[in-house]
């Protein structure tokens, strides 16, 4: 049994699960409505969480600046999302619950993550779909008018809402005109093309934070009575993920390094239908759908590099090693197992394509069977996006797929309130670690992000507020010029440098470790080894990567070399996390605990509890602090695929 | 909210420009009517006694002048100020300058609108001062249906037997039917009459309507030039 | 692949700015276009000259982020594409591609081929919602949408702001991007109260901006990655005629 440690209060509500989040509710301090536009909150990001938050707070009254990296709120990356979001409203009749949604998501997550935020998260799930219809997004819709839903990621029920394949693009525009509402109110100030650069803190309190201007390269400081991030995952850590090359960890690892407890980063998720990459000049990679697994079979040679086009490869030659290995589930086995059986397929000399590291997924079987107008009519899309990037057509010839990184469960520890260790420092979204626990099922990020910035955020606040009344602080704080010193010395000291290596030549670097050794299926030498790797690289960095240009402008190498910097110290915390956690779970596959059939094997007696590290000074290990999780309402089982 | 507001606006700037340009498309409709009766094998007849039928309207025509002449100038203020507007908003070009295609109903004509129309915009008063005033000089005058008339058929085949101004004129006319390609549709659309249902027909019908009214317009001077004959003066011909 | 590329820079807003030609070596076709500027860049940095400033993000065409205009086209050659999503498949080794920003005055230059569309944000600030505070919406299926209309919302919603349309059309009008917003509500109940004074409001912001006027051209159309139809166009000129001849 896991101990806890006194620092981390999740100061989770008494009482049944299902009552929690209403008596909290009820017994939350407020702040008067003709106060609230005394206060000002900083929200950083603006994509679901941030966007929801930024403008529910406006709405409150309170006296909102909202920066965000992009030129616009709209182009937070929450805009990439396609497949839906999930609610528990039964409209479909098919036996769904708040309870069931809660069961799932909690399962899912393979018991890593808190009941009671899980609860929460079900049971306003079907408050954000009338919010977000509300706004006007046009969601899918039956015949008759009401909703349509679908059923996504093998759950039994449907659940999921959708908007076409751009199902996170509409709900952020949705939550996008809400903010923008704010901003022509006045209430909401917005700061685009800002990075976030350090969180300031005055006697012990998040108090405000330093950010560059990206456009003029000035150094801006700004003071508030909270500070909320919402600033999105971490999967470029790996240099190619599904994930925009802008996503970044700074914002949460500066937080990290002033005090706020970083937890379970090692919890990644991997996704197993992207485009392969093509070659060395991949910025980024493409994810496809999972339902194409529904219809197309995976397979590989036989014969380790096996260089025949696939159609010259006889039927008794190829491997379908999914359905060779998970008879019951066949191509449709979860995402861990099939991203895991493909690299390792890859890893073992049977890959295909020009670079060896791509599988089939063959739809030869069902073009046979259902003829290439279904087919095209269920992934027509799919296919032509497949079509464009590839050039190659897999109406005659299977596609290629290959796993990459998507999601991060790990984040900013945060207690129910979504605050961090830090006082007034919230964490909201994909930044925070709360919910989904060692894995994420399909259609559940959007509903996070939402659920934060609608909902939770913005009532949980106040209850700090409230205790905290505005106490006339301003920038002239010494603690925001000692903070803008430390943030203007590291940029100029990156910009100093003018080594030989850029920006690009680390990451690529960074992230071919982190896929080979912290990457799907990790074990205990290869952590130790990417430890080295990671220290070794973090050190020639510093002293030998060219940025070039200025500090005084634009400068995307700049930004680049500023958010590699905090990659370089993350990857390791994820390798010492990985390390660390003698078991597996969900996304995090440890090659020495597996069942005798390859399945993850999970320590509850040793590991039920959530990991979260504190920043000790550079190049120190950090210090482990745990939260032991309790199951008061699901039990503990172990799930199987075969 | 005020006129003048809605004319500032370029929405309202654009109904502006849609509704003249209707009405001038329908005034240019009536007078290639009265044009086309030329051709009637009368020597000229007929068109005398439209043309006098007009004239004897009294003030009734000039309150239909000054009408058409506001019109007009509703339409060419609005112009000038869109291409104002666009020379303000896009003040540098683009080095290489491409139509995607497709659905791009970006032509000659689209692109031209402001040149065609300059120069309908400096033809229009010399037409008028040729035709409504015999450039200054008198009138012939003929008798049609036992009424004395000017005979302003003499004038239109004489003046098209010079060929400057015969192919001056069916340039122009050519130009004015590429200033109705792209207007006879465009207004439609500025009048948000449009649904992707109707635009290929109207878009279709917008080419059909460019090329009669400019055929029917540059037929005159063509023929005239080629095989017309001064009638004698004084000469009426019977109906 | 090897191409010649001839790029526009320029310094900062007040810079006169000028085109530089560069050689591009190791190009793949399966490269996007952004990929192979990616690559230039590498190479300057490495010959210590300074990169090519564009902006991009998710690189699969639905940030908007990214736009260039490529051969005298927003976005490139390709129709119902991004710049992003572009690849260099599309184009021949033996001409030289000509990379410029987005121009117009609504979208002044930052630097290179890197703009400003805040223009954008404030027009969506003028009217671009619905007035539901967060915790005051009805319960989702009270509202009964047909699904043939809410299919036509989601046409118009599928606007990205990626300011291609401005870009493509010679008025550099911002027609098409305030028309799809404002026809995307016309069409909803739930945008119903507020629906004139949107029209005239997001209207006159619009021009307020300093976009041209639109003459109908509907290159924008051609430009949109999403293949926005200009029928919004006419939609938001009866709307915000509706609007102002009401005197919203």
């Amino acid at each position: 049994m896991s101990v806890k440690s006194p620092i981390l209060d999740a100061k989770i509500p008494d009482g049944p699960v299902q009552q929690k989040w209403s008596d909290h509710k009820a017994s939350i301090k407020l702040v008067n409505p003709a106060n609230k536009r005394k206060y000002t909150v900083i929200v950083v990001g603006t994509g679901l969480a941030g966007g929801a938050a930024a403008a529910t707070l406006g709405e409150l009254g309170y006296n909102v600046l909202n920066f965000c990296i992009q030129d616009s709120p709209r182009r937070a990356h929450s805009v990439a999302a396609q497949g839906g979001i999930n609610a528990a409203k039964n409209y479909q009749n098919d036996g769904d619950s708040v309870w069931r949604l809660f069961y799932d998501t909690v399962k899912g997550g393979d018991y890593r993550a808190r009941e009671a935020n899980v609860y929460r998260l079900a049971e306003l799930s079907t408050n954000i779909i009338d919010q977000s219809v509300a706004a006007g997004v046009p969601f899918a819709r039956e015949y008759g008018g009401t909703l349509a839903n679908r059923s996504f990621g093998g759950a039994q029920v449907s659940r999921t809402f959708y908007a076409r394949g751009q199902t996170g693009q509409q709900l952020l525009l949705g939550c996008y005109s809400a903010l923008m509402r704010q901003v022509d109110a006045g209430r909401v100030k917005l700061f685009p093309r800002r990075e976030m650069l350090d969180v300031v803190l005055a006697e012990g309190r998040a108090r405000g934070i330093v950010c560059r201007n990206l456009v003029t390269g000035e150094i801006e400081k700004y003071a508030a009575d909270a500070v909320c991030v919402a600033t999105g995952g971490y999967s470029t850590v790996f240099f190619l993920s599904t994930n925009a090359v802008n996503c970044n960890a700074t914002a949460a690892w500066r937080c990290y390094k002033k005090g706020a407890l970083f937890a379970n980063p090692c919890f990644t998720q991997i996704h197993p239908t992207c485009l392969p990459q093509a070659g060395e000049g991949q910025s980024k990679l493409t994810l496809m759908s999972e339902s194409l697994r529904n219809d197309g079979r995976v397979w590989v040679p036989k014969t380790k590099g096996d260089k025949r086009p696939p159609q010259d490869i006889p039927e008794g030659e190829r491997d379908y090693f999914l359905e060779r290995k998970y008879p019951a589930f066949g191509n449709l086995a979860p995402r861990d197992i099939s991203s895991r059986a493909a690299k390792e397929a890859c890893d073992n000399g049977y890959g295909v394509g020009a670079t060896g590291f791509s599988v089939y997924l063959d739809f030869a079987e069902a073009i046979g069977r259902l003829g290439e107008s279904v087919i095209r009519e269920r992934y027509g899309n799919l296919f032509a996006m497949y079509h464009e990037i590839t050039d190659e057509d897999p109406y005659r010839m299977p596609m290629r797929i290959y796993p990459a990184p998507h999601y991060t469960m790990g984040g900013l520890w945060v207690d129910y309130n979504l605050m961090t260790t830090v006082p007034g420092l919230y964490a909201l979204g994909e930044a925070n670690f709360s919910d989904h626990g060692a894995n994420r099922l399909g259609a559940s990020a959007l509903m996070q992000g939402l659920a934060d910035g609608y909902f939770v955020l913005p009532a949980t606040i106040s209850d700090y507020l409230a205790e905290h009344r505005p106490d006339g602080m301003t920038t002239n704080h010494e603690a925001f010029t000692e903070s803008v010193k430390a943030v203007d010395e590291q940029t100029k000291q990156l910009i100093g440098i003018n080594g030989k290596k850029t920006v690009r030549d680390y990451h690529w670097e960074l992230g071919r470790v982190m896929w080979e050794k912290v990457g799907m299926a990790r074990d205990e030498a290869g952590l130790k080894e990417a430890i080295s790797d990671i220290q070794a690289l973090r050190e020639d960095y510093w002293k030998n990567v060219k940025v070039g240009g200025s500090n005084e402008d634009l400068n995307k190498s700049l930004e680049f070399a500023g958010r590699l910097g905090d990659f370089l110290e993350l990857g390791e915390v994820m390798a010492v996390d990985a390390l660390d956690r003698e078991e597996s779970c969900g996304g995090h596959f440890r090659k020495e605990y597996q069942t005798a059939d390859g399945e993850a094997l999970r320590n509850d007696d040793k590991f039920c509890h959530v990991s979260a590290w504190k920043y000790t000074g550079d190049n120190k290990t950090p210090e482990l602090h745990k939260e032991p999780l309790e199951f008061d309402d699901v039990k503990l089982t172990q799930r199987s695929y075969k | 909210m005020s006129v003048i507001r809605i004319w500032q606006s370029t929405v309202g700037k654009k109904v502006v420009m849609a509704v003249s340009g209707i009405f001038l498309m329908l005034f240019l409709i009536t007078h290639l009517a009265g044009n086309l009766t030329m051709f009637a094998p009368d020597d000229g007849a007929l068109f005398n006694q439209y043309a006098h039928k007009l004239e004897s309207m009294g003030v009734l025509l000039y309150v239909a002048e000054a009408g058409l002449l506001a019109i007009f100038l509703f339409h060419v203020v609005a112009a000038f100020q869109v291409y104002l507007g666009k020379k303000r908003a896009r003040a540098g070009g683009y080095d290489r300058d491409a139509s995607k295609g497709g659905p791009s109903k970006l032509t000659v004509a689209s692109r031209s609108m402001i040149i065609t129309g300059i120069v309908l915009l400096i033809f229009i008063p010399v037409h008028i001062w040729m035709f409504k005033f015999n450039a200054g000089q008198e009138f012939t005058y003929t008798e049609v249906g036992g009424e004395e008339v000017k005979n302003l058929y003499a004038v239109v085949v004489e003046s098209f037997q010079n060929p400057w101004i015969a192919f001056g004129y069916t340039a122009v006319m050519l130009l004015l039917g590429l200033h109705l390609r792209h207007g006879f549709w465009s207004s439609l659309q500025s009048l948000g009459a449009m649904s992707p249902r109707w635009t290929p027909a109207i878009y279709a019908v917008g080419l059909i309507f460019a090329l009669l009214l400019a055929g029917g317009f540059l037929l005159l001077p063509l023929y005239f030039f080629f095989f017309g004959e001064i009638p004698d003066a004084g000469m009426g011909g019977g109906l | 692949m090897k191409f010649q590329v001839k790029v526009w820079r320029q310094k900062n807003r007040q810079d006169a700015g000028r085109f530089e030609t560069y050689t591009v070596e190791d190009v793949i076709p399966e490269m996007s276009f952004l990929e192979m500027l990616d690559l230039l860049n590498e190479q300057l940095l490495k010959r210590d000259e300074s990169p090519i400033e564009f902006d991009s993000d998710c690189r699969e065409g639905i940030c908007g982020t990214c736009g260039l205009v490529v051969d005298g086209m927003a976005h490139g050659p390709k129709r119902a594409c991004t710049t992003c999503e572009l690849r260099m498949r599309n184009f021949s080794e033996d001409k030289t591609i000509v990379v410029e920003p987005f121009r117009a005055h609504g979208f002044p230059v930052i630097k290179d081929l890197v703009v400003d569309r805040e223009a954008f944000d404030r027009i969506i600030a003028a009217g671009g919602y619905t007035s539901v505070n967060t915790g005051s919406a009805p319960e989702a299926n009270a509202l009964l949408i047909p699904k043939d209309i809410a299919e036509k919302a989601m046409d118009s919603a599928a606007c990205i702001g990626c300011g291609a349309c401005v870009a493509a059309c010679p008025n550099a009008s911002a027609s098409l991007f305030v028309s799809a917003k404002i026809t995307q509500f016309s069409l909803l109940p739930q945008g119903a109260a507020e629906r004139k004074r949107r029209a005239v409001r997001m209207v006159e912001q619009m021009d307020r901006e300093g976009f041209g006027n639109c003459s109908n051209h509907a290159e924008c159309e051609a430009a949109c990655p999403k293949s926005i139809s200009i029928e919004n166009i006419a939609v938001m000129r009866r709307e915000y005629m509706k609007g102002a001849l009401a005197g919203a």
